[in-house]
């Protein structure tokens, strides 16, 4: 340290230091001059000697210079000089350099800076969140249905390795009076929860154990920091207030702190209640006793001194002992250990699975941008030669050379760096802030720090070393007696260029082709037939689980909602189904035994399933291929009914068919009366999956979504919806009215927006190659302007010239694209299961190689234009 | 350019030890510093006196010597380098190494 000081004075002393070596070194001169003139030599002759026997005495100054410390720091400084004007001096290359590898850097550190959050910070919030486990129960199918209140109590007894499990589940909530409810979230927490996850209330307390202990539990409630804004404007006077929730009273006790948002990734919650409280909230609910109601994460951080492999071996006895106590509920359900990044639920697989994608993808631009810029800096420094020539016969050392040629492109390298860092900050905000319309309150949460900056920093510099290598090399390589006789390269120096155009095609190609292919499959995606018709259907989702009917009631109000909506003018049908298709979450699995065709090992089988009303398949579209819709919900003449798809019946009754058969449960199970053409259910792009449809008739659920098929415009319809419904119950809440199109769009949303990245980023990256490809072939024609002159003199026409020059660019770009077209079929073939789509084969290639040629054809059609005098005379 | 390169290169870690050799008797001038190393080697080893300077501020950044303008016997003004306590001791560690080298070497030629 003291030391560095030391220098950087020696930097400001700089002048006293040179006069005193100079000093130093005219006295030893003299001295020795003196000396030979004492021995009888003439005082030329003396004075030479002495010279002789010195040396150089620049040479030696310099050495010296080189020899007192600091001087790295003063040619840095002078060296970062240089650079600086030589950068302002081509504002145009330096701009587009700089603008390239911002924005490159920039869009890489906002991915990188999400996944960092998700992973190292998966709980806002919450410190130090990543030492929570998830402790999932996990189907031989391989789903993870979520513990049973009563399993999570086991567990937390069982498990020694855990200190404190705790456990939530996301519950919708009616908040207010009836007719003027809106939708909340909340979570059904254990008593601990906020102890366990270390949180200090805002105000107020959090939940105490013995509020947890019995069933019915305490009426309390902690509230989240931003619905206290929003509902109590942060007044301090809340706590002790009550809330309407589902028709029940509900204590406000404390405030949860602000930036918490509850324990699913993605999702943001408003209120948090006992666990215990659910047979209150969701009238006549047995989830606290019955051991096949599941839904809860439970989570914990391991004891001090345990291991993760110790607490999976104790969760598997446990599993194990729960599987042989209750196996009705337990059988084939173990159990795994999962960070909580890793969870099953929320958006947190899902998204980091495509930020992956991104980032790599997102990286191989950045290869394609440092190309680029190599090609630029190589395509300058070809102009440089005469500079560079000049310096090296002045005595610059080839590292000096270098190091001036990198000091330049670092500095190139931290513009972008700054760029990119604005762009990331700007680009983390514009992320958290991306509306996400639907049912679910998402968030993103996403943050930048000294983590994510250092990343960009690091990469902008890093790739400007990387960029600035190569051309560099080229340069110090250069030979001043050459360079200064004429500014012409070699035609070995050529290789080297070509080398990087090659690179450079190569990689954008390859870009260009998967960007063209994530685009392509978005776009099949949305013109995939879903197996249902999307348009002309209004959604609506209630809930009228607090409302207390019994099912006779339920369905009797369900049946008279659809008859005076069928009813409605401009109404061509009406349904209700439990579910929609293609939404977020996962649809529920039902476990089944077939009568007559059981499993030889017992075993279940699994379906997902649906509970509808009859004339559902006909609004949505479903054609029935076999037997007949479900019976009307007044008729109950025949006993309980269901519906499969094809692929069940293809599963499970392979060549018979399944009409008429029974799918157990209680008998007399349910009778197969009808088969309908598959559907897409969970997400676009998956498997064909076997469906079990059942009437609402038979398994009445007091939730649900109304689906309107209107004549014309279905979101002209939602206030007529509304007036219909109310006159039923005015009590009777819709949430959530949108429309089946824009309910699909949304499941869209995680394939957008890389679909809309590539969009924007495709013709970029064409144009990058093109002005990489541009820049070298012009610097190279500049180059053979005389030879042009010459061989145009001498009578070659423009049109041979032009065609030879564009030639041979075309030649050294196909030796990039050939190698770079076999990678991407072989990738394709990979990535589609053997399927080549031939327009992105040969339409990319084809665009590249297209802008490619006009861009040699351009400066090749300059030369041959110049009038051949003018360009013998430029040598 | 080349050879003059070669032959300070080979000299640089044997001309840091015989200049602290030499300092070591006392404080010296540039040129007396010079002189005495082509004194004591009974005229066998000339310094280049340009690459000398080199040397000297190099010992002078690592803190083995420093230096302070006198005047000396002809009464002429000039610049004197003297030991620091720091650079006897990287003397004694030079003399060492020496030692050991060429006795090494001297086992080979030898033996050999």
């Amino acid at each position: 340290m003291k030391r560095l000081f030391a220098r950087l004075g020696s930097l400001f002393r700089k002048s006293k230091l040179e006069a005193e070596m100079s000093e130093e070194m005219r006295l030893h001169l003299e001295r020795r001059t003196e000396e030979n003139v004492a021995s009888g030599m003439s005082s030329s002759d003396a004075r030479f000697a002495a010279l002789r026997k010195f040396g150089g005495v620049e040479q030696a100054k310099e050495r010296a210079r080189e020899q007192r410390g600091g001087m790295w720091l003063e040619h840095l400084v002078r060296d970062t000089r240089h650079g600086w004007r030589m950068i302002v001096k081509a504002p145009l290359l330096s701009g587009v350099i700089v603008l390239s590898l911002g924005i490159g850097v920039g869009v890489n550190a906002v991915i990188f800076s999400w996944i960092r959050s998700l992973v190292f910070r998966p709980i806002p919030g919450v410190a130090d969140a990543t030492r929570f486990h998830l402790v999932e129960p996990k189907t031989d199918a391989g789903s993870y249905p979520g513990a049973s209140w009563t399993e999570y109590r086991d567990l937390r007894e069982r498990l020694r390795a855990f200190d404190g499990l705790l456990a939530f589940k996301m519950l919708p909530l009616n908040l207010g009076e009836p007719g003027r409810e809106e939708r909340v979230y909340a979570q059904l927490v254990s008593g601990n929860y906020f102890s366990a996850l270390g949180l200090r209330p805002a105000a107020g307390r959090f939940l105490r154990d013995d509020e947890t202990a019995r069933p019915g539990g305490a009426a309390v409630v902690v509230i989240s920091h931003n619905f206290w804004r929003t509902h109590f404007d942060g007044r301090p006077d809340l706590l002790g207030r009550k809330l309407r929730l589902n028709g029940q009273l509900l204590t406000i006790v404390g405030v949860a702190p602000e930036g918490f948002l509850g324990t699913v990734t993605g999702l943001d919650f408003d209120l948090w209640a006992p666990a215990t409280l659910a047979p209150v909230l969701l009238t006549g609910s047995s989830e606290l006793e019955a051991r096949d109601t599941r839904g809860y994460s439970v989570m914990g951080t391991l004891r001090a001194g345990a291991t993760l492999a110790q607490a999976q071996t104790e969760l598997d006895a446990t599993m194990k002992a729960l599987a042989a106590g209750f196996p009705a509920s337990n059988a084939n359900v173990g159990a795994e250990l999962l960070p909580f990044w890793r969870s099953p639920r929320g958006a947190a697989r899902l998204l980091l699975g495509a930020l992956a994608v991104l980032q790599g993808f997102m990286l191989l631009v950045l290869l394609v941008v440092c190309a680029n810029a190599a090609n630029l800096l190589l395509a300058r420094s070809t102009t440089r030669r005469r500079e560079i020539g000049v310096r090296l016969a002045l005595g610059a050392r080839p590292l000096q050379i270098l190091r001036l040629l990198l000091v330049e492109s670092v500095l190139l390298g931290v513009g972008a760096s700054m760029l990119g860092g604005l762009l990331a900050v700007w680009g983390t905000t514009a992320v958290r802030a991306v509306p996400l319309p639907g049912v679910f309150p998402f968030r993103f949460e996403t943050g930048l720090e000294a983590g994510g900056l250092a990343f960009t920093a690091l990469l902008g510099i890093g790739c400007a070393i990387v960029f600035g290598l190569a051309p560099a090399v080229q340069a110090a390589r250069v030979d001043s007696q050459l360079a200064l006789r004429a500014a012409k390269t070699p035609a070995g120096r050529r290789g080297f260029r070509n080398v990087l155009v090659a690179v450079e095609v190569a990689l954008a190609l390859f870009v260009l082709v998967v960007a063209a292919l994530f685009l392509r499959n978005f776009l099949e995606t949305r013109t995939a037939d879903p197996g249902f018709r999307a348009d002309g259907v209004l959604l609506a989702a209630y809930d009228r689980s607090s409302a207390g009917y019994d099912k006779a009631a339920g369905v009797a109000l369900t049946d008279e909602l659809l008859r005076r909506l069928r009813a409605t003018p401009g109404v061509e049908a009406a349904a209700v189904a439990s579910w929609v298709p293609l939404d977020f979450h996962a649809m529920p699995l039902g476990a089944f035994k077939i009568d007559g065709r059981e499993r030889s090992d017992g075993g279940l089988e699994r379906s997902i399933t649906y509970t509808v009303t009859p004339g559902y398949f006909d609004l949505m579209k479903i054609p029935l291929v076999a037997g007949h819709d479900f019976d009307p919900l007044a008729d109950t003449a025949h006993g309980p009914q269901v519906v499969v798809n094809e692929e069940f019946a293809r599963r499970f009754f392979p060549g018979i068919s399944p009409l008429g058969h029974r799918i157990g449960g209680k008998p007399p199970g349910y009778e197969v009366v009808g088969v309908v053409r598959n559907a897409l259910y969970e997400t676009f792009g998956e498997p064909v999956k076997p469906m079990m449809y059942f009437s609402y008739r038979d398994r009445f659920n007091p939730a649900g979504q109304i689906h309107v098929r209107t004549h014309d415009a279905e979101a002209a319809f939602a206030p007529e919806l509304r007036r219909v419904v109310r006159g039923i119950d005015p009590a009777f809440v819709l949430n959530d009215v949108r429309t089946l199109t824009e309910h699909v769009d949304k499941n869209l949303f995680f394939r957008k927006i890389p679909a809309r990245l590539f969009a924007v980023l495709g013709p970029l990256i064409l144009l990058l190659a093109a002005v990489g490809i541009y820049a070298v072939v012009a610097y190279a024609v500049a180059q053979r302007t005389a030879e042009i002159g010459v061989r145009l003199a001498l009578g070659a026409s423009t049109g041979r010239v032009v065609r030879e020059i564009v030639g041979e660019s075309m030649k050294v770009v196909c030796y990039g694209a050939v190698p770079a077209w076999l990678v991407s079929v072989v990738v394709m073939l990979h990535l589609r299961g053997g399927v080549l789509n031939l327009m992105i084969l040969l339409g990319v290639p084809g665009a590249l190689l297209g802008v490619a040629w006009l861009a040699a054809w351009l400066p090749a059609r300059r030369a041959a234009r110049v009038d051949p005098v003018v360009a013998l005379r430029a040598e | 350019m080349a050879k003059n390169d070669f032959q300070t290169d080979l000299l640089q870690g044997t001309l840091d030890m015989l200049i602290l050799r030499v300092l070591n008797r006392g404080e010296m001038h540039g040129w007396g510093i010079a002189d005495r190393i082509e004194q004591l080697s009974k005229k066998v080893l000339s310094v280049g006196e340009g690459s000398l300077y080199p040397a000297l501020y190099r010992l002078q950044d690592q803190g083995w010597i420093e230096s302070e303008w006198g005047v000396s016997d002809h009464n002429r003004k000039a610049k004197f380098y003297r030991l620091t306590k720091a650079g006897k001791k990287q003397l004694e560690v030079e003399q060492e190494t020496w030692d050991r080298l060429t006795l090494a070497i001297g086992e080979i030629m030898k033996s050999a």
